[in-house]
């Protein structure tokens, strides 16, 4: 079968190894090899930010990487954030705001929301919806996700917008 | 030491109306919630299947030897190794592996289970088909003429296939024509109202192909235990049927299967058939003995998926001077692809909105569907009528502004009122449309902004500003289309005053949990944290027919309503022994039983239950029921109260068109929805605002691109679904109607806000530049050329009715 | 079937450079975004040997160097669009940054990546047409490190295909930086802001004197096999005053100039009537600068 590589990296805060196929998706790695599931596939090909993980703090397409890449980095996925103060704001207000429906592409939006909300912390309701261009909803029709994140923005700088 | 209780009142309080988050949304948002997709059995196997290359061509030979030869390969299926395979779908003309020929090029034709994705993958590539080729029909027109190749010839032509037909019962033998359906519907005079008509106006119109695009793929797990009973993790939405149909289909007793819905990506009616792969992977299990899981890739969720139906449609309308309408007649040709699924039974949809959606006197429909080799269509929300609703909202501005009536006024003046019963048979028991039609154009400001757009059509500028206005009518209490259109529910109160509610609704992330705990908790007078909803499990839950036809909040509300008011006369009765007084003195609230006049705290519902328990009767507080709606069955003429409700909306849609582009920008969306009664606040706006920019997408983005029966563009990178920086503003109003059947009043809304959108849309693109375009989607291009008269030319010739 | 026989991932640009030269057969990977999709969709094979060159430093980063600005190959569309350097000289670029996919794709797709990738429709490539941007190209061919460099506009030869020789690889790109009165603005057709594969692209620059472009550059991406300069447009721009009239006329000959196809996102038809018109409405606003 194709050749392996080992990595040695960090997910969710924890310095791991991993023996992956050089051809593997960072999002095949996580999901089959390390067994975390909340990162979902939606399309394989960037065009969905379901797979959207953290990166060495940037949000990458996890479907678009390659997971011999993920050597020497820092991966953190939606089940890391949870370790995150700031993170728990943003998934009880997509709870709050009714953000959520099928949810599957929650934990990618939850992901770049958390991005977003890290480069552009006053983020208005124009930039939040251009900060998630990348993900597609098939649920909501965005709005209650765009003002899940808009409620956490506030919260991050009181009085930024109304 | 005992203290004194202190006497405590409870204040009353209503969940009904609130905006209660899902309950099932932290799990989500935390990843923990596990898909289908998450979902790994000991021992699994994982299935793929090897599709047609082919449009429409003869299978000549099979070779699946070196993929059988590949190591970590446990099965490679073809149509010759099922003997016992029968047809599938609705009308059984589809058997899941193709024997003799592809018909298009979905088409399955083999199967591998390995120990991983790439060992099946690999397999699929080593398999050798040898094909001979047909010629290829993909124009609905061409297909319906005499002497045009046959999808579905009869009788299956003697030797040549023999080989790899199955021995087993095949009902479906063939077809003399490609006509895989036909509707004929009429009432009143037609011609006579015609004649009697001041304005009469005819359009052909152009819907096309899109598909649902959830965002999970689909799916599924069989596995046999070792008595043979089978267990299928499965995204359908609709278990019972499936049930029963996969028995058939399997020679199966129906009780030694047991379907678990995992956590659905999403429905949006794509999954109320079965679909081939299914039964592949079921068959893949049975050949493997492992558990075998098949899961799509994107592009295989848009190739093999079943898309909306494709409908060229003409309809001719008149009114009267004074504004009254006088007829319809519409003829309609549906692309149905080379198989039968839902998407050819659209037409009972589409008819109840030429027959109802205003008060229609006369209305003569007919409509066929026709077999090609395109891909073939299934359910999509709101089912055919986003097509049907796109051509009459057209003619009701046309229709106006040929006899100079303000195109509000014209369709108030149509819109039915409560009480009045539809040349179909339709009882509107409860009516909000003038209410929608009212509330949507005054928050809107239409009538100020229609004036100015026309004055302004021509003045300078590239950006021309348009508002349209559109409505819908759609079956909001369930809809009969089976024998029953029932749910049931059982309901457990425990010792520490938790409520379990098992019910056979199927949550797919619409929020029918929430909302059936809404409903129940408030029966019971408790919080929504004492109860624990179970479901989605066929060895468990109760009958249902079904997540469709809009019907969950009110078929399956009813059943869990009444099973709760079961629950509490029963807690009340064992209260009034207890404080020897009337039953109807006591009621439930905040957890506790109470005098209903004061609202005085007795005992609070946990020891209430303890005393019961430990009683001499011992008794456990456990109820049962099972709701049919008052809907009937249609009569062969379809006519009959299909549902035992009706929702009702009106849309406004404001543009901005790019006359240099042709883009159209959609800025705001003010949508009034006649819903019965909001029960959760949170929900229901979720729902509106998702079906209205699914509509936007089927208005301005979306379409799958076919041409000569191959897709051109199976992803999200071509098929284009709304993005977050795209959605218009949206404003909605519920107009509370109090439905008497509705559980607390409410009727469902879950296809409502996606089926008048595209209609609307193409109103306001009239209104900014006074050019009518009959073709969906509105894209720059197509927008462009109409605009610049290199328009396409709609033309269906009307079918002499039979 | 080959399958991939080694992984690499040289840490300077002189081991790249050799594993380039002891090889042809490299596949290089970058940011992924292209590379990944291309490879699992099965339209692009991965050769024996995948060289990742995400840690050679000489890639990196974004610097004034002899009167030019040098973009690393590795540079990420984000790291430009932050870029003050960019900000300042070059904001056409940020222009192309702003509509080029999604944050998570700008995050990782690389400058270096989008230009070798020579999609005719590459977000990056019209603007660095119109920068007069130059490549610059490593190789080893006999024991030392060589560079050249090329213009953009002669790097591009057909769909996915350059002048890179198998044996270099993108070091990355050289813009001369702008005088005064600098001129230059890019257009992207979509119906959304960002993830689109545009339909047509324009890039216009030049030094605007009096209400007229001088040093006219034009570009226009997919309207052609490659990312195209248009010198029948640039001369009918060059130095005229932006009436009305030149106007129309230099939009009439951009029409006529470009050469698009018909494909699932457009006819040729209407991206030339796109051309003609967004032309023209970028000229207008040019005079209105």
């Amino acid at each position: 079968m194709s050749l392996k590589h080992d990595i040695e990296f960090k997910l969710n805060g924890v310095s791991r190894c991993a023996s992956v196929r050089v051809d593997m998706s960072a999002l095949d790695m996580l999901r089959d090899v390390a067994g975390l599931t909340g990162t979902k596939y939606g399309c394989g090909e960037g065009e969905c930010g379901a797979c959207t993980i953290l990166v060495d703090g940037l949000s990458l397409n996890s479907c678009l990487m390659f997971a011999v890449d993920c050597h020497g980095r820092d991966v953190v996925t939606i089940e890391g954030l949870a370790a995150d103060a700031k993170a728990d704001a943003l998934r009880a207000a997509f709870v709050e705001h009714g953000a959520v429906q099928c949810g599957y592409c929650t934990p990618g939006m939850v992901m770049q929301a958390s991005h977003l909300l890290a480069t552009h912390p006053d983020a208005d309701a124009e930039a939040i919806k251009r900060g998630i261009e990348g993900n597609l909803c098939r649920c909501t029709g965005y709005t209650k996700i765009v003002e899940a994140i808009a409620s956490v923005s506030r919260t991050g700088k009181p009085g930024a917008r109304s | 030491m005992k203290v004194a209780e202190k006497t405590k009142f409870i204040q009353p309080g209503t969940l009904i109306g609130k905006r209660i988050p899902k309950m099932d949304a932290p799990e989500k948002a935390s990843g923990k919630t596990r898909y289908i997709h998450d979902i790994d059995l000991p021992g699994q196997l994982y299935g793929k299947i090897l599709r047609s290359e082919r449009v429409h061509a003869r299978i000549k030979h099979i070779d699946t030897a070196a993929a059988k030869a590949l190591p970590g390969v446990h099965a490679v299926i073809t149509a010759a190794d099922i003997v016992d395979q029968r047809p599938i779908g609705v009308a059984k003309d589809h058997l899941p592996l193709k024997t003799d020929k592809v018909r298009s090029l979905r088409d399955e034709v083999a199967a591998v289970a390995a120990e991983s994705e790439q060992i099946a993958l690999a397999a699929l590539r080593l398999i050798k088909v040898e094909y001979e080729d047909l010629p290829i029909l993909t124009d609905p027109a061409e297909a319906i003429k005499p002497g045009a190749t046959l999808i579905h010839p009869e009788p299956r032509q003697p030797g040549g296939q023999d080989a790899l037909k199955p021995s087993g019962p095949v009902a479906f033998t063939g077809k003399p024509d490609n006509i895989a359906m036909r509707f004929d519907y009429c009432h009143g005079d037609v011609v006579q109202a015609e004649a009697e008509s001041d304005a009469v106006v005819e359009d052909t119109f152009k819907l096309h192909y899109v598909t649902h695009c959830c965002m999970g793929v689909s799916g599924m797990i069989a596995d046999f235990d070792s008595s043979g009973n089978l267990l299928m993790y499965s995204n359908t939405q609709v278990p019972f049927l499936h049930k029963r149909e996969f028995a058939e289909y399997l020679n199966m007793d129906p009780g030694r299967i047991r379907i678990i819905q995992p956590a659905i990506g999403g429905g949006f009616g794509s999954k109320l058939d079965i679909y081939p792969f299914e039964v592949i992977c079921v068959f893949l299990a049975r050949a493997a003995k492992r558990p075998v899981k098949l899961v799509f890739t994107r592009e295989e969720e848009f190739i093999s998926s079943p898309t909306r139906q494709p409908v060229l449609l003409t309809l001719r309308s008149g009114c009267k001077r004074d504004g009254s309408l006088t007829f319809r007649t519409v003829h309609t040709l549906h692309d149905n692809g080379a198989y039968t699924s839902w998407g050819a039974t659209t037409p009972f949809v589409m008819m109840q909105t030429f027959s109802s959606l205003y008060r229609v006197p006369n209305c003569d429909y007919h409509t066929v569907a026709v077999y090609t080799n395109n891909p073939y269509a299934g359910s999509f929300r709101g089912y055919g009528n986003l097509q049907a609703t796109f051509a009459v909202e057209a003619h009701m501005d046309k229709l106006a502004e040929a006899i100079g009536m303000d195109t509000l006024e014209f369709r108030l003046k149509n819109a039915q009122e409560q009480g009045e019963v539809s040349g179909q048979g339709m009882e509107f028991d409860s009516c909000g449309f003038k209410e929608c039609l009212t509330t949507a154009a005054e928050r809107s400001d239409f009538r100020r902004k229609f004036a100015e757009n026309v004055k302004n059509r021509n003045a300078p500028g590239a950006i021309k500003r348009g508002v349209g206005i559109a409505s819908m009518l759609h079956v909001g209490g369930g809809a009969k289309i089976y024998p029953s259109d029932g749910c049931g529910t059982i309901l457990k109160l425990d010792d520490f005053g938790q409520v379990t509610l098992i019910t056979g609704a199927s949550e797919i992330g619409q929020g029918s949990e929430t909302v059936l705990s809404q409903l129940v908790c408030e029966e019971l007078g408790l919080p929504m944290s004492a109860l624990t909803v179970v479901n989605n499990d066929t060895a468990i839950t109760p009958w249902d027919v079904g997540v469709h036809a809009s019907r969950t909040t009110f078929i399956a509300g009813n059943s869990a309503l009444g099973a709760a008011r079961l629950a509490k006369a029963k807690v009340l009765a064992a209260a009034a022994r207890k404080f020897e007084c009337p039953a109807e003195e006591l009621d439930l609230r905040g957890g506790y039983v109470i005098k209903a006049a004061s609202g005085e705290a007795l005992i609070d519902l946990p020891r209430l239950m303890r005393n019961l328990h430990f009683s001499d009767k011992a008794e456990l507080v456990m109820t049962t029921f099972y709701y049919e709606p008052p809907s009937s069955y249609q009569d062969k003429r379809y006519k009959g109260n299909v549902s035992a409700a009706y929702a009702w909306a009106s849309q406004v849609v404001e543009v901005e068109v790019d006359t240099e582009t042709g883009i159209v920008k959609m800025t705001k969306i003010t949508a009034a929805h006649d819903v019965g009664r909001v029960l959760n606040r949170l929900g229901i706006e979720g729902q509106i605002e998702g079906g209205i920019v699914m509509g936007q997408g089927y208005a301005l983005t979306e379409s799958l691109i076919i041409e000569n029966g191959v897709m051109r563009n199976p992803s999200f990178r071509d098929y284009k679904l709304v993005t977050a920086p795209e959605i218009p503003e949206i404003d909605i109003s519920f107009i509370e109607t109090m439905d008497g059947e509705g559980p607390q009043g409410a009727k469902g809304v879950g296809e409502a806000p996606a089926i008048c959108v595209a209609a609307a849309t193409a109103n306001a693109i009239y209104n900014a530049t006074g050019v009518r375009i009959c073709g969906l989607p509105f894209t720059p291009e197509r927008v462009y050329r109409a605009l610049h008269g290199k328009g396409e030319k709609l033309y269906l010739a009307p079918e002499k009715a039979a | 079937m080959t399958e991939i026989e080694q992984y690499v991932a040289p840490s300077s640009l002189e081991q790249a450079a050799e594993y380039l030269q002891r090889s042809g057969e490299v596949t290089i990977l970058a940011g992924g975004t292209d590379l990944m999709p291309q490879s699992q969709g099965g339209r692009l094979k991965i050769k024996r040997t995948l060289m990742n060159i995400q840690h050679i430093p000489e890639l990196k980063g974004i610097a004034i160097d002899g009167g030019a600005i040098r973009i690393g190959a590795l540079a990420t569309i984000t790291e430009i669009m932050q870029s003050e350097l960019i900000k300042k000289h070059l904001p056409i670029l940020i222009e192309a940054c702003d509509h080029f996919a999604s944050d998570q794709i700008r995050n990782a797709a690389t400058l270096g990546g989008n230009v070798c990738n020579a999609s005719p429709a590459g977000d990056m490539l019209v603007p660095l047409l119109v920068l007069d941007a130059e490549v610059e190209l490593a190789s080893k061919p006999d024991g030392g490190l060589t560079r050249r460099r090329l213009p953009l506009s002669e790097f591009f030869v057909g769909p996915g295909k350059t002048r890179r020789a198998p044996s270099e690889l993108l070091a990355g790109l050289r813009i001369g930086l702008p005088g005064a009165h600098h001129y230059a603005r890019f257009f992207k057709f979509g119906t959304r802001p960002a993830l689109d594969i545009a339909t047509i692209s324009i890039g216009i620059a030049g030094t605007l004197n009096n209400g007229a472009l001088s040093s006219a550059r034009v570009a226009f991406g997919a309207v052609a096999p490659v990312p195209m300069r248009a010198p029948r447009t640039e001369q009918a721009l060059e130095a005229r005053r932006l009436d009305a009239a030149t106007i129309e006329a230099v939009a009439g000959v951009a029409r006529d100039e470009v050469t698009p196809i018909d494909d699932v996102r457009a006819s040729a038809w209407y991206r030339k009537e796109l051309i003609h018109n967004i032309t023209k409405r970028m000229l207008d606003h040019v005079a209105q600068a």
